[in-house]
């Protein structure tokens, strides 16, 4: 008996092992999905997660390139590049490099823009591939979707070639393309982006998704063409797109009052970036705003408060000012709130009004409308409590207009040095200032990474 | 849930193995008796001997007088071993009393069992390279992590402590780097189990104070509790690990149960700790002359506003040592150990816990400290075919830091900086006139873990040559970092309050489980001897991790309390699921004792690769040949050649690589999530292969006294796993995917023992290793286009940079200059950088020696490498800025015509030199000769005998861990260069009871 037992139970035990040894192992190997990722085509198969895809662009924006305002963003760099900010960090910064014009081709803070900017194209890209496949999604929203997917693209784009001057222009998500691109000369470039806008502009309804200002419709696009217009030196088209905004009043109007110009009410706004969370204000305040003197990081060039005349209500209302009694400083007071306020109060302005009647003004005076030019520009001085231009030649306007563009741009994206560099200027402004100018110096230097990766970029802009 | 429900299947299948087994095991036997004898050999009483009664875990250690007992039937054998002796075997027999005289052996090197992983072998028969250190040497150091025990003393082991701070972790190099961006980690493997080491501090929270946020897991592993460390080294040693081995292999065993009476043990350790070497700074006259030249050299003759130090802001008088003020503290280390241990023929066990603590060197009160226990549990039948093996350790960590390293502080300060307090004891700010470094300290970093770790080993013998045994193994590793950020730490000018205050948290949890059946078959035959190993491999890892901030407090008060935030953001939240699947068989013959032959083979899945190269097959043969067996040399007693060649592979790549997703991001805009493509796409990449060879001699001199050991060794990983780096065009930095590069790693490796001398009551042993690594790219197609053109070159190690070509200070206008590769007249990063500095160790190793004389007992070892590294420079802005610098600075160009080392000083204003000297720490001039000789570690002991009836003793030592560094490397420690703590000089004075 005791034997029997025995030998059935050595029978089932070699049965055992030897299914230890054949069993199914492609199955265990099976793991559960990925924490948090989504496989792509499910993305563009839900409206939620493909504008989730399409609104972490503007987040991206907002937060870690170009337009965010933190220390990587243009406001803070194109600021202490030209004349509109003082840098206050120590030497060593990398930041310093802009101050000082001391900048190499493996500047860290170049490359972050670059790759920053390319990793967005990146993702407008895929998004736009995926959209085209996705049989799921509505024609509306995907209209939606995709103008604005290609506003953000040509946005990018316009900084991009106005900061490297000819680029490599992709349209892809292959890398094997997109690591082997040459540059693009800046005229196609922007033929691309107008095109882009041109398309967006098609596609996007004329009023906001939300009852916010947040994200992109028709007039957000056209003020964006009316400015890519600007710097392509087409004056009529430039007065055209500005009018269509200027002409909608009962979207758009001018804040009487300056001081409410950067709340989150503002009807001067065209496009506003939303906080992260709500409660959130701008990071744009935590940049600028200090209390007490020498200033932490950055403070504004005194030279553009002194310049300003004397009963300029931008002055009271967008300019802060410390004192330690022998030593005074200043600071930019657009946006005025650092701390969380529960319910957020200002929204960082990515597009405003005020910049539309300044294109406008600037496109007449070069088209002979320089009345029409001077009204406009009177707009902008009158709101702020000015008298009305005494400029009557056409480039006693033009350099009027530039004035008021450094007075009421300031401390926004860069908006001065692209405005001097564009007209010429930079040269005569900035040699005097800065120890390390150099005349290449209108453009950044293309990442040294990037042209060793990819020799077809060669050659690297002048002066690097 | 398919998974699930192939979890439980083979759980299943586990359990139905140990209980179907046990019923006919109990076979009759004699019963027990308890035999003791006495030791000797031609000197006298041998102490030390093991004594271990056959096919039994019963055994004992014979004492100083060699005296021994244990408990065994008059049927068992007992078996004495001793190294360098030839094995006495006897039959129990009637009696109770053993006396045995051992044998000096001229053939056995050594009998000690050494654990290969999935088999033991003994140092003779082995075939492969496996190193070994024994918690007769790990004992003898007062470390807190058992990496630390292996530096010097095992050759082909580098390791490296990235920070003197306690809780951090350690770079481990086991024969150099062998996958250009995969991991380089080994395996680690206690007691049977897998062990995860990557870290699962998060740089959230830790980022600031311990070098990459790495928290070494083994730091859960007290070292007192360790029995052996091996290290599988070559292919016949690690392919048994496959895909995993690639990295070489560490193998921790904990101390075990042992039959004999009970023995309880208490040992107590108290000490100090503090740095190593200081680096010459300038003190406050030297610097502020420093500073006015330089102003004086860019024509500055008014100081500005910001020069606080030079203009009278302020106090020039003031002349501090901030490396003493700041790194220089003293730590004070305690532990205390009590171990009890014992067992019957049948059952032993151990028992053991351990409290221990250590401060900081830094200002103010932080400590580390860890509670852990140990146990063990050994059963066997009464006819020994069924045992079972416990072994299982929890520890509790508890970590209290400054969120900060004031290193890079104590040596960048000026000497006259302001005081760090004022009279109310508040922190000083001087007017925002400079940051004070101890606010940073405001921010404290707390940290809790938990770490259990549990094995379990069945094993049934059956039909004579078989056994069966499973391994079933369990481990959970928690991790929480508490990091909180008052807003007290930024410059009060800034105006903020408690609502910028910030509390930031992370998690970790790690949960893994293995079980590995097995089965073997011996025979041993007149001539000859096999041994057959089949086994399977099953195991999980799930991995969370998460970081949470809070932002914005209504006081300080509460910054601890995460629900009194304002405003809570997930920083990041992450799971996966790692699984892993192989099979694996070991074939070893031996003929007459005198040639060994071992095949290793597996066959391994992963899920970390896409669906069509989940699997891969690795192996590895090897040979060894005791040339002294049956031929006569003079001189030699002992000649073994051995080689081996195989294969083993590397998966160290993260999981889910090879999927096309989108991941959440932290982008909420306007109501959506955060949603962005996770990566570029590579459904294709495989497994990294090396490819190891390994040719060894060992022979032993003049019966054992001396013993020596040479390896070559040449190992060639290609089919490299890598995340290829792309231009920025393409929206990545890089893509995941096999590159055809090919790394050789070779070297040759030198052991040498000897006993110097032995008597009746004294004895000195003296051990020397030495390793020669040598680490070469042999290949690496399109090199020339990537971004690695400016970090590796064909031919060149690894671990080497390219930097421009110092030719010194130019004796007409003071400032550095460089050779101008080529030719264009302008000194540019990518083109002129061709300077190559071999930054890894040209070699390394330890001479040991224990000398013993009556009661007492010295023990020390010398570790010294020879390699080159970063000096003082690296990390500085010119002289002349507002920093402090090294008193070598000092010569300096003054004037035209002066020849210098130094260039001249500037304040930054004078571009040239400015951008000069940023080219300077990119250049040669920024290495320097970093090799050392450290007295590693020293131990003096005395034992006294309390009771010679029972043998109960008290051990009195002191032990000392970096005492004395001969270096002429100017820059501080040379085993830190990159401006962390670096490790600390120890003494420790301590007790150790024996009942």
């Amino acid at each position: 008996m005791k034997t029997t037992f025995t030998h059935i139970n050595k029978n089932l035990f070699y049965l055992f092992i030897c299914s230890l040894f054949f069993m199914g192992c492609e199955d265990f190997l099976e793991v559960n999905d990925p924490f948090g990722q989504i496989n792509t085509p499910e993305v563009f198969e839900d409206e939620a997660t493909a504008t989730a895809a399409v609104t972490s662009l503007y987040a991206k924006l907002r937060d870690e390139v170009l337009l965010t305002g933190t220390t990587q963003g243009l406001t803070a760099l194109m600021g202490i590049y030209s004349d509109e900010l003082d840098f206050y960090g120590l030497g060593a910064e990398p930041m310093d490099s802009f101050y000082q014009h001391y900048i190499f081709s493996d500047d860290p803070i170049v490359e972050g823009i670059w790759n920053g900017s390319y990793s967005l194209i990146y993702m407008g890209n895929a998004i736009l591939e995926s959209l085209d496949k996705s049989d799921k999604i509505g024609p509306d929203i995907k209209k939606q979707l995709r103008g604005e997917t290609l506003f953000i693209r040509a946005l990018t784009y316009s900084y991009l070639v106005n900061l490297f001057g000819d680029i490599p222009y992709a349209t892809t998500t292959d890398f094997g393309l997109n690591s082997m691109l040459s540059r693009m000369p800046a005229s196609e470039v922007y033929e691309n982006i107008i095109m882009d806008l041109q398309e967006a502009k098609g596609l996007l309804g004329a009023n906001y998704i939300s009852s916010e200002r947040t994200r992109a419709n028709q007039m957000v696009v056209a003020s964006l063409l009316a400015r890519v217009y600007i710097f392509t030196e087409q004056w009529d088209l430039a007065a055209l797109e500005a009018t269509t905004i200027i002409n909608n009043t009962s979207v758009f109007n001018l804040e009487v009052d300056v001081a409410n110009e950067f709340l989150k009410e503002s009807t001067s706004a065209i496009l506003q970036f939303k906080p992260k969370s709500e409660g959130e204000n701008t990071q744009e305040a935590s940049l600028f705003l200090f209390e007490s003197g020498p200033p932490p990081l950055v403070a504004l060039n005194p030279q553009l408060y002194e310049g300003m005349e004397p009963n300029d209500g931008r002055k009271e209302h967008w300019i802060g000012v410390v004192t330690d009694g022998s030593e005074t400083w200043y600071f930019p007071n657009k946006y005025k709130i650092e701390a969380n306020t529960g319910t957020s109060i200002e929204y960082s302005v990515v597009l405003r009004l005020s910049e539309q009647f300044l294109i406008r003004a600037e496109a007449r005076a070069k088209l002979g409308n320089l009345s029409g030019a001077l009204d406009d520009l009177n707009v902008i001085r009158n709101r702020a409590g000015l008298m009305d231009s005494e400029a009557t030649t056409e480039s006693g306007i033009l350099d009027a207009i530039s004035t008021e563009r450094y007075h009421e741009l300031f401390s926004e994206f860069g908006h001065r040095w692209f405005d001097i560099k564009r007209l010429g200027l930079a040269n005569d402004i900035l040699a005097p200032i800065k120890p390390g100018w150099k005349p290449t110096d209108l453009l950044l230097p293309i990442p040294e990474n990037e042209l060793l990766m990819n020799p077809k970029l060669e050659p690297q802009n002048p002066g690097y | 849930m398919k998974n699930n429900y192939r979890r439980s299947y083979v759980l299943a299948l586990t359990s139905a193995l140990f209980f179907t087994y046990n019923s006919p095991i109990l076979s009759q036997n004699l019963p027990l008796k308890t035999i003791s004898g006495t030791i000797t050999d031609a000197d006298g009483p041998l102490g030390g001997v093991n004594v271990l009664v056959k096919n039994t875990a019963r055994g004992s250690i014979s004492d100083l007088e060699g005296r021994y007992s244990l408990t065994a039937a008059a049927n068992d054998t007992v078996v004495f071993t001793y190294l360098g002796y030839k094995p006495q075997v006897v039959a129990v027999g009637n009696g109770s009393i053993l006396n045995v005289t051992m044998q000096l052996d001229a053939t056995s090197l050594d009998q000690v069992v050494i654990n290969a992983g999935y088999y033991t072998t003994t140092d003779n028969k082995r075939t492969g390279s496996i190193g070994r250190v024994s918690a007769a040497e790990i004992d003898k150091q007062p470390i807190n992590n058992p990496l630390e025990a292996l530096q010097g003393r095992v050759t082909g082991v580098d390791v490296v402590q990235n920070s003197g701070t306690p809780g951090g972790g350690f770079k481990v190099r086991i024969r150099g780097q062998n996958s250009l961006m995969a991991g380089n980690e080994p395996l680690y493997i206690i007691d049977g189990v897998p062990y995860d080491t990557q870290t699962l501090g998060s740089p959230n929270t830790s980022g600031g104070i311990l070098p990459f946020a790495d928290v070494s897991p083994l730091n859960a592993i007290n070292p007192e509790t360790i029995e052996s460390i091996e290290i599988l080294k070559d292919a016949d040693a690690t392919a048994i690990y496959g895909s995993r081995g690639a990295n070489g292999v560490v193998l921790i065993t904990t101390k075990k149960g042992r039959e004999g009476k009970t023995k309880i043990s208490v040992s107590s350790s108290t000490g100090i700790a503090h740095i190593n070497r200081k680096a010459k700074l300038l003190n406050t006259e030297q610097y502020l002359e420093m500073r006015r030249e330089a102003f004086a050299n860019d024509g500055i003759t008014e100081y500005p506003a910001w020069a606080y130090d030079v203009n009278g802001t302020w106090n020039m008088d003031r002349d501090t040592d901030w490396q003493k003020e700041l790194i220089g503290g003293t730590a004070n280390t305690r532990k205390l150990l009590a171990q009890v241990s014992g067992g019957s023929s049948h059952t032993q066990f151990l028992l053991s816990g351990q409290y221990q603590e250590e401060t900081t060197v830094f200002p103010g009160d932080y400590n580390y400290d860890r509670i852990s226990v140990n146990t063990n549990v050994n059963h066997q039948s009464r006819n020994g075919k069924f045992k079972v093996v416990f072994t299982g350790g929890y520890a509790l960590e508890k970590n209290y830091l400054p969120n900060r390293d004031f290193s890079s502080d104590a040596l960048q300060l000026a000497p006259n900086t302001p005081a760090l307090y004022d009279e109310e004891g508040n922190l000083n700010w001087e007017n925002s006139t400079f940051t004070n470094p101890l606010a940073a300290a405001d921010s404290k970093y707390k940290q809790n873990s938990n770490n259990l770790i549990s094995n379990t080993v069945t094993s049934y013998s059956f039909l004579e040559n078989f056994e069966v045994k499973i391994n079933v193994g369990y481990g959970l590793s928690y991790l929480k970092g508490v990091t909180t950020t008052p807003h007290t730490i930024f410059d009060p000018a800034y105006g903020l309050d408690s609502s910028s205050s910030m509390l930031t948290t992370s998690e970790g949890r790690r949960t893994y489980w293995i079980s590995e059946p097995q089965i073997s078959w011996k025979k041993t035959g007149n001539m000859s001897e096999w041994d057959i190993l089949l086994g399977t491999t099953f195991q999980e890892n799930n991995t969370e991790q998460g970081s949470i901030i809070g932002i914005g407090f209504p006081t300080n008060h509460f910054i601890n309390n995460m629900s009194a935030a304002s405003t809570l953001l997930i920083l990041d939240e992450n799971k996966t699921n790692y699984k892993y699947h192989s099979i694996f068989a070991r074939i070893n013959y031996a003929y007459i004792d005198r040639f060994f032959l071992n095949a290793t083979g597996r066959r391994d899945g992963s899920s970390r690769f896409g669906p069509d190269n989940k699997y891969g097959n690795f192996g590895a043969l090897g040979a060894a040949w005791i040339f002294t067996q049956g031929n006569d040399f003079p001189l030699i007693n002992f000649g073994k050649l051995r080689g081996s060649y195989g294969i083993a592979g590397n998966d160290q790549i993260g999981d889910y690589q090879y999927l096309q997703t989108y991941s959440i991001q932290d982008y909420p805009y306007d109501g959506n999530i955060g949603l962005v493509p996770a990566r570029l796409y590579n459904p294709n990449f495989k497994w990294e292969k090396i490819i190891k060879r390994e040719l060894a001699v060992e022979m032993g001199f003049l019966r054992n006294k001396i013993s020596f050991s040479a390896a070559y060794y040449n190992n060639r990983s290609s089919n490299q796993l890598v995340s290829y780096a792309l231009p920025g065009t393409t929206g990545f930095p890089s893509i995941q995917s096999n590159l055809d590069a090919l790394v050789e790693n070779s070297g040759f490796e030198f052991e040498l023992n000897g006993v110097i001398g032995r008597g009746s009551n004294f004895s000195w042993n003296s051990s020397f290793n030495l390793s020669l690594p040598r680490n070469k790219l042999l290949a690496f197609p399109g090199l020339e286009n990537s971004t690695y053109a400016n970090r590796y070159v064909i031919g060149e190690p690894l671990n080497i940079v390219k930097l421009y070509e110092l030719q010194g200070v130019n004796p007409e206008t003071g400032i550095f200059e460089f050779t101008d590769f080529n030719g264009d007249g302008v000194i540019s990063s990518d083109k002129d950088k061709q300077y190559i500095a071999d930054l890894s160790p040209k070699f390394f190793g330890g001479i040991s020696n224990t000398i013993n004389y009556k009661a007492w007992s010295l023990n020390f070892l010398f570790q010294f490498a020879k390699k080159k590294g970063y000096n003082q420079y690296r990390f500085t802005t010119p002289p002349g800025t507002l920093s402090n610098q090294n008193i070598s600075v000092l010569d300096r160009w003054q004037q035209p015509g002066d020849q210098a080392a130094m260039q001249r000083f500037t304040t930054g204003e004078n571009y040239e030199a400015y951008l000069a000297y940023s080219q300077f720490t990119q250049s040669n001039g920024v290495i320097s000769d970093a090799s050392f000789l450290r007295l590693r570690s020293l131990e003096l002991a005395y034992k006294l005998t309390i009771n010679k009836e029972t043998g109960a003793s008290c051990r009195i030592f002191l032990q000392g861990l970096n005492l004395l560094t001969f270096s002429s490397f100017e820059g501080g420690d040379p085993e830190q260069l990159k401006g962390f703590i670096p490790p600390l000089r120890r003494i420790t004075l301590g007790t150790q009871i024996n009942l």
